[in-house]
Formats: structure tokens, sequence, C-alpha cells
């Protein structure tokens, strides 16, 4: 049982970690009333994604995808696509991140304060 | 004309990119820039719905590599009318935004032109592309552009804009989580080749997982019934002269990407087809009597149209529901009709506010004494929107219906039925407002025009009437050409 | 209750989680799909058809260059994005207050930073960084590296003489104009992607670039181009969204 279990966590112990982390960001998304706190939390969320793509990309006995020789053999090195496709996955979060700060900013300066409740309440004295 | 679909994509950009450099000249001369880029692009849409017809489908792969290395567009008759769509809807509000720029420096003018070629940009690409990842990046381009210009509506459009950011950042996350359990099994990115390999494999469990996904993701980019919460606030606060394009364009083609994962990728051969397609229907029936009973209660127009996109998104949906080839022609049909209802009467809003700033319908009365082309458009949107005969609001109604009494599902029937009488009472209540309440005193904002707006608002007026007649009248003419990419996909 | 009903759906997730690893390929095998379906093509021809042996940089600005160039415009959206909201401000008076300031600071002496010479310091580092942004552009093809990195770095070296010493005056980009360079950056992407359709290939197709080099070289300089227009528009758009937030926030920290 015990060496079942270890061996389940070898092989895919680290997407459950991955999808806990996801989970947690959803959570605090939902939860916290904080604009910031949601920010930061669906920064956690794109960082988990991220974690879950580079996944599939390791293998046992790769090294980095730098051509060493002339010729090359698949097997020799890991999967380039995965951390290609994450770069633009990076990019993108950077932006959103960017965005959603400058819009905070801007929230700030009107309502005075970034928590939920506070904005609600402003939000009524204004068309 | 090889590198047609190519042309499409980089006008609205590159006209994008130089837009705020050429705003340094002149204030204008952005803005000008991107609206004969969209015009160009516009034109050359229509030459790619031609070829399509003639020649049968394109695929367009970037690079010049073979299939599923390379990033490919493919593009059939479905696509192609959606592309033609958006890009006259996208050249229309450009011409309607003109008359909203009028404050701000030439950084303002040429960032808010920017945004919305961009818009545009991400959508058509969202529609032609033939690879999930590329796919993730347009909805990337959309969305971010799409949070910028509801921000440019005021304070209330910044909270606006950051609740749909967060909301349309989980929607992003959850579709490459999706996407990455798709790749897990396939190890592919283009579509075709995807359907291929999930068609060979036995990957049942996964691709169901992935499809729920999928579902939320685009649920809450379309605004689905449990997932519209940021819509209708979105909507509107956005940016007045941005608005017709994010109400009318922006819901459609995340539902567009959703019948291409449903029937494209995954195909009528995936075990658990027939949950996933009732899962559709059963969201789609709450949320267009949801979406209609809400608009009732509104008294800004604004409000009214939202929380009637909420209903007549889920027509669209109903359509991938049922599935049967009449009904998607349908649901395609009411695609290409309700952007040019929502965004003709957002256009005529926008216009009302435009000459005497105001949103709420009690202010409307008599408007058509003033207003005559306006409040035209205000009858026919209205009147498509409920189904009256010579719209093209009548005959998606009756594809759909139609196809659900081909495939015996009577109770979409009447779920379609009830709606459309809920349409009924809240758009006669507008029609009568404009006809019938007594005139109220209200003072114009722009006191000297020749005509009731001026040219670059009545144009957009004009032709969203024509579009709404024209494609209910031609409406054969149109599904035959639907049916042509419809027949190899559907049930 | 609000609180227990996301825990409800964590608990849901989770247990669909652990389903899921039926289907989830195992941690390092090189037998899984991901691992052998297209990237056996990538690994094994990137080397022969794209000349760069770095297999990330010839996934990312030649296989899937169009991702990348839409990427590129990604990142120019975020700058112009925050510098269209920050540039319109509420009326001084519809603003909602909640100042509560606090009156008596406490002092902890000099802060520590103070000791060091901030001018000299940064006169030093600033150009090796500057050399090592270049040095990362140019070899991102060949080794790791590439137009990101090289285009974060030169927007750092901007930050750190824009923000520690801000009185200085020095190379300074207004930020109309670094917005105005993002779009010109990106446009480099654009261009590279245009030439070669003139030289009578499809877009982005870097063998047909009309110059006057072997093909495999071509590949090379089409790498290069299109790497120089991403640094250009990453370093761009972090002095944009640094311009369009230094002009708005007041650190005023005592707020509560």
């Amino acid at each position: 049982m015990m060496t079942q279990i270890e061996a389940l966590l070898a092989s895919k112990g680290i997407y459950f970690l991955t999808l806990l982390l996801l989970v947690l960001a959803l959570y605090g998304i939902i939860v916290s009333k904080n604009y910031m706190k949601k920010l930061i939390c669906m920064n956690v969320m794109q960082v988990a994604v991220i974690f879950f793509f580079l996944c599939f990309a390791q293998k046992d006995s790769g090294t980095i995808p730098v051509a060493l020789h002339r010729i090359v053999h698949a097997a020799d090195y890991i999967n380039p696509l995965p951390h290609g496709l994450m770069l633009t996955a990076i990019v993108v979060s950077l932006g959103t991140t960017g965005v959603g700060l400058a819009l905070l900013t801007r929230i700030k300066e009107k309502y005075g304060s970034i928590e939920e409740e506070d904005i609600i309440e402003g939000e009524k004295k204004f068309r | 004309m090889k590198n047609l679909p190519a042309y499409i994509v980089l006008l609205p950009l590159c006209s994008a990119l130089l837009s705020l450099a050429l705003s340094k000249i002149h204030r204008h001369l952005g803005r000008d820039v991107v609206f004969c880029a969209l015009t160009g692009s516009l034109i050359l849409s229509v030459l790619q719905l031609r070829q399509v017809i003639a020649e049968g489908p394109i695929h367009y792969v970037f690079g010049g590599y073979t299939i599923p290395y390379g990033i490919e567009f493919s593009i059939d008759t479905i696509n192609a009318v959606i592309v033609v769509m958006v890009c006259l809807l996208g050249v229309l509000s450009c011409m309607f935004a003109f008359n909203f720029d009028t404050k701000g420096d030439a950084v303002q003018v040429g960032g808010a032109y920017t945004m919305h070629a961009l818009l545009v940009l991400g959508m058509v690409g969202m529609t032609m592309t033939g690879d999930v990842f590329n796919l993730y990046v347009f909805l990337e381009i959309t969305s971010l552009t799409a949070y910028c210009l509801i921000a440019m509506g005021g304070s209330r459009g910044v909270v606006s804009a950051f609740r749909y950011l967060l909301v349309g950042t989980v929607a992003a996350t959850f579709y490459l989580l999706g996407v990455g359990i798709l790749y897990s099994v396939t190890g592919t990115l283009n579509m075709a080749d995807m359907a291929k390999c999930l068609a060979a494999g036995n990957n049942d469990s996964a691709m169901l997982m992935a499809m729920l996904l999928l579902i939320v993701s685009f649920g809450i980019k379309m605004a689905q019934f449990p997932f519209h919460g940021w819509q209708p606030s979105a909507y509107t606060h956005a940016n007045t002269g941005a608005r017709p394009l994010i109400a009318g364009a922006m819901g459609k083609i995340p539902a567009y990407a959703m019948f291409r994962y449903l029937y494209c990728i995954y195909g009528p051969g995936f075990k658990y087809f027939r949950f996933i397609l009732l899962v559709i229907g059963i969201l789609s029936v709450c949320g267009m009597i949801y979406g209609s009973v809400r608009a009732m209660a509104q008294r800004d127009i604004r409000k009214v149209l939202a929380y009637s996109s909420v209903a007549q998104i889920s027509y669209i949906s109903l359509g991938f529901a049922i599935g049967t080839p009449l009904a998607l022609a349908g649901s395609f049909l009411h695609m290409v009709g309700h952007a040019f209802m929502k965004g003709g009467l957002f256009f005529a809003a926008g216009a009302i506010s435009w000459k005497y700033g105001t949103f709420d319908l009690n202010d409307f009365g008599r408007i058509y004494k003033k207003m005559p082309w306006t409040a035209g458009l205000l009858t026919v949107g209205a009147l498509s929107m409920i189904g009256i005969p010579p719209t093209v609001g009548f005959f998606s109604k009756w594809y759909l219906a139609f196809g659900a009494a081909e495939s015996h599902q009577y109770v979409y029937i009447f779920v379609l039925v009830l709606s459309s009488l809920l349409n009924a009472i809240y758009f006669f209540k507008l029609i009568e407002k404009v006809f019938v309440q007594g005139e109220k005193n209200k003072r114009e904002l722009h006191p000297n025009t020749s005509l009731e707006v001026p040219m670059s608002m009545m144009i957009p007026v004009v032709i969203c009437i024509l579009v709404i007649l024209l494609l209910g009248v031609f409406n054969v003419k149109l599904v035959d050409i639907l049916l042509i990419s419809l027949k190899g996909v559907a049930l | 209750m609000k609180k227990v009903l996301p825990l409800i759906l964590i608990l849901v997730c989770l247990g669909a989680a652990f389903w899921s690893f039926d289907f989830l390929p195992e941690i390092g095998d090189a037998g899984s799909k991901p691992n052998t379906h297209t990237t056996d093509y990538y690994i094994e021809h990137a080397t022969t058809e794209t000349n760069s042996p770095n297999m990330v940089t010839s996934v990312i600005v030649d296989y899937r260059a169009f991702d990348t160039m839409y990427e590129t415009t990604v990142m120019f959206i975020a700058g112009v994005a925050a510098l269209l909201i920050l540039s319109s401000s509420p009326n001084r008076k519809n603003r909602i207050r909640t100042h509560h300031v606090r009156k008596n600071r406490e002092h902890r002496g000099a802060p520590v930073y103070r000791t060091v010479n901030k001018e000299v310091v940064i006169t030093i580092v600033k150009p090796l960084i500057l050399l090592y942004a270049i040095y990362v552009l140019f070899h991102g093809e060949v080794s790791l590296g590439g137009g990101f990195q090289a285009g974060a770095l030169m927007g750092m070296t901007y930050i750190l003489d824009a923000m520690v010493i801000p009185e200085r005056e020095g190379f300074r980009l207004s930020k109309e104009n670094s917005a105005a360079l993002g779009g010109v950056g990106t446009f480099i992407y654009v261009l590279t992607g245009i030439l070669c359709m003139v030289g009578g290939g499809v877009f982005l197709e870097y063998k047909k670039l009309p110059l006057p080099v072997e093909v495999l070289e071509k590949h090379s300089v089409g790498m290069l181009l299109v790497e120089i227009g991403v640094a250009i528009c990453v370093m761009a758009t972090i002095i944009t969204i640094l311009n369009a937030i230094m002009e708005r926030v007041h650190f005023d920290d005592d707020t509560n």
C-alpha cells in the first residue's frame, strides 16, 4: 500500500500540488474582500497553470533543449514546446497584472479604498 | 492572393501599432489610418468569403511549415461569414466613435483607436485560427483591449473593468488548463490534428474534464447564464464609442470557439457528447428565461440591452445544444443578426445620449419626431429581437425551432416561444416610450446639426437598419452558405 | 456559509484532480504523447531547419513565430492600456476620501542604504547591465536568452536610473514617446514578416527574406530582427508603465 502511494506520488504527485495551488488561488479570489488580494490570487492561479504545463515537458535523462552536436536525438533533450508556450503565458500574465494595477490605482483614487464593501457603497453615490 | 487571410489580420495590427506614433504628428491622423485599415480588412474579408464559397476552405500556414508544426489559419464558410460581420461592425463603430473623442489629448485619442483596432483584430484572429494556443493569445488580446475600453467609460467603468479582469483571467486560466489536458493526451496543438488524435485514442475522461473547463471558460467570456455576473455593468459603463462593438460582437466569438471545440475537435463520436449537449441546453434554457425577466425590471436602456444580451446569447448556445444542421445554421444566423441588432440598438442609444445626454427610458417620449432614423432603428431592432417576420430575428428563431422539432426536443420550442413573449413585453415598452409617451422638455446638447445627428453617426444607423432587414429577406442564401460547412460536422 | 461554499468547491476540485491522475502522463516519461507526437520533429529538425541550436528560441520565433508576434502585441497593449487608464483622473470634488493620517511617525534613524553612495554604484552597474542585455539579445538564438529578457534588462536599467536618482538629468522618455516606441518595436517584428511576403513567401517565412545570403543565414537574420523588435517593445512597455504610474502615485504609506 505504502509503496503504491509512493510510486503514485513520485510519478504524479506534482500534479496534485499544482492543482492544490490552483484551487487555493481560486478560493482566495472568491473569499477575500480586498481587491489587491484578489489580484494577487489571480496571479498565483496563472503561475499554477504555468507549472502544470511545465510538468509535461520533463523527460528522464533529458537535458536543456540547446543542441550540443549537429546530429540530435529527440530522447536526449526535454520538450521545448511547453517552455515556449509558457513564455507567452508569462507575458500575458504580466500584461494582465499591469492593467489590473493601473485599474486599482484609479479605483483607489476615486473611492478612497480598495475594499469591496467600500467600493459598493461608493458606487451608489455616482450615477 | 494567397496571403489573403494574413492581410486581414495584418492591416488592423499595423495601423494599431503605428496609431500612437502617427497621433504625434496630427491628433486625428492615427484615427484616420485605423479607419482606413479597418475598411481595407472589411473589403478583403468580403473577397475571402467569395473565395471560400467558390473554392472551398482555405488553409494558410504561417512560416510555410507542414501542418501540425506551424500555426494555421483555417477558414471555412462559417468563420468567413463571422469575419465579415466583425469587420463590418468594427468599421461602423469606429466611424461612430469619431463623435465621442472631441475631448482628450493626442495620446487618449490615438490610444483609444489603437485599442479599437486591436479588439477587432483579436476577434478576427480568434475566429480564423486553427491552433488552440493561438486562440488563447487572441483571446487575451480581445480581453485586454476590452478591459481598457470598458475602463475608459468613467469611474464606474473602471470598477466594472476590474471585476471583468478578475473573472476574465479565471476564464483564460481555465481555458489554458483545458488546453493543457488536451495537449497531455494528444501532444499537438493544431485543431485538425487534435481532432484526429482524439478520435484515434481512448481518452474519454480526459476529454470530459477538458470540455467542462472549456465550457466554464467560454461561458464566462460569452456571458452565458450562471457566469454572466460581469456582463451587465461592463456593457453599461463601457466607453460610448466602443460599446456597440463590445456588446455586439465580443460575446459571439467565444461562442463560435465553443462550437469549434464541440463539433470540429470533439465531434459526435465523443462518448459523453449527449451529456455535454444536455448541460449546454439546460444552461441556455435558464439563461433565456433569467435574462428576459431581469431585463424587464430595468429603466436604463443600456441595462435593458445588457440583460437582454444574456438571454440572446443563450439562443446561440441553444442551437449548439440541439445540434442538427438547421439548428446550427439558425444559431449562426442569430449570431450574425444579433450582432447588428444589439450593435444597432446601442448605436441608437448612443445617438440619443449624444443628442440629449440621457439613457433613461422615461426620457424617450416621442423621440421619433426629432430623430426619425434613430427611432426607426430602435423599432426595427426591437422588432427583430422579438422576432417579427421581415427581420432576421424571426428567421433565426424559426430555424432553431425547426431544428428542435426535427430532433423532437419540444421543451426547447416551448422555452423559445416563452422567451420571445418575455422579449415582446419589454421591447414593446421601449417602442411605446418612443412613439406614444408624452414628450419631455429635453435640452439638446448639440443643437446646430443639419441632419438629426452628424453623418458619421447617421451611416452606422442606416446600415444597421438595412442589414437587419436584408439578412431577414435573404436569409435562405446565408443559410445555404453556412450549410456548406455545417453538413460535415453537425449531428 | 459564504466561506463554506468555496471550501466545498475546493474539495470537489481536488477530488476531480485525484480522478484526473489517470490520464495525465507520468512525470519524466519520455514516451508520453506530449513528449513524442510533435516534439520529436521540433528537436530533431530545429538545428538543421532554423539554424538555431536553442530549440526554445527556434520554436517561439520560427515555428510558432506568429504566436510570439501577438505576445509582443499583448505587451504593447498592456503598456498602452496602463497609459490610457491612468491618463484621465477623477474630478477632485467627486472623490471619496478616507484618510487617516498618522501624526507621529516613529523615527528609526537614517536608513541603511544612505551609507552606500548610490550615484557611484549605479554609474558602475548600469553599463554592465546594458552590456549583458545586449549579449543576451544577440546570443539568444545560439544559447539561452532572447528578446524578452534583453528588453526587460534594458527596461530595468531605465528604472534604476529613474527611480533611484530621480533628480538627476539624463536620458528620459516621455510617456507619449515610450508608448509610440513600443508600437514601433512591434512593427519591426511585423515588418520582418511582411518582408518575407515581399520576397514571395507566406507571412514570416524567413527563408524567402529578400536578402543576398544563403537560406540558413536568412533564418538567423530573421530571428535577429524579430528579437530586436521584441526587445524594443518590452523595454518601451516597461518604461511606459513606469511613466504612467510614477505620474499618479504619491507614496502616502501613512494612510490606513
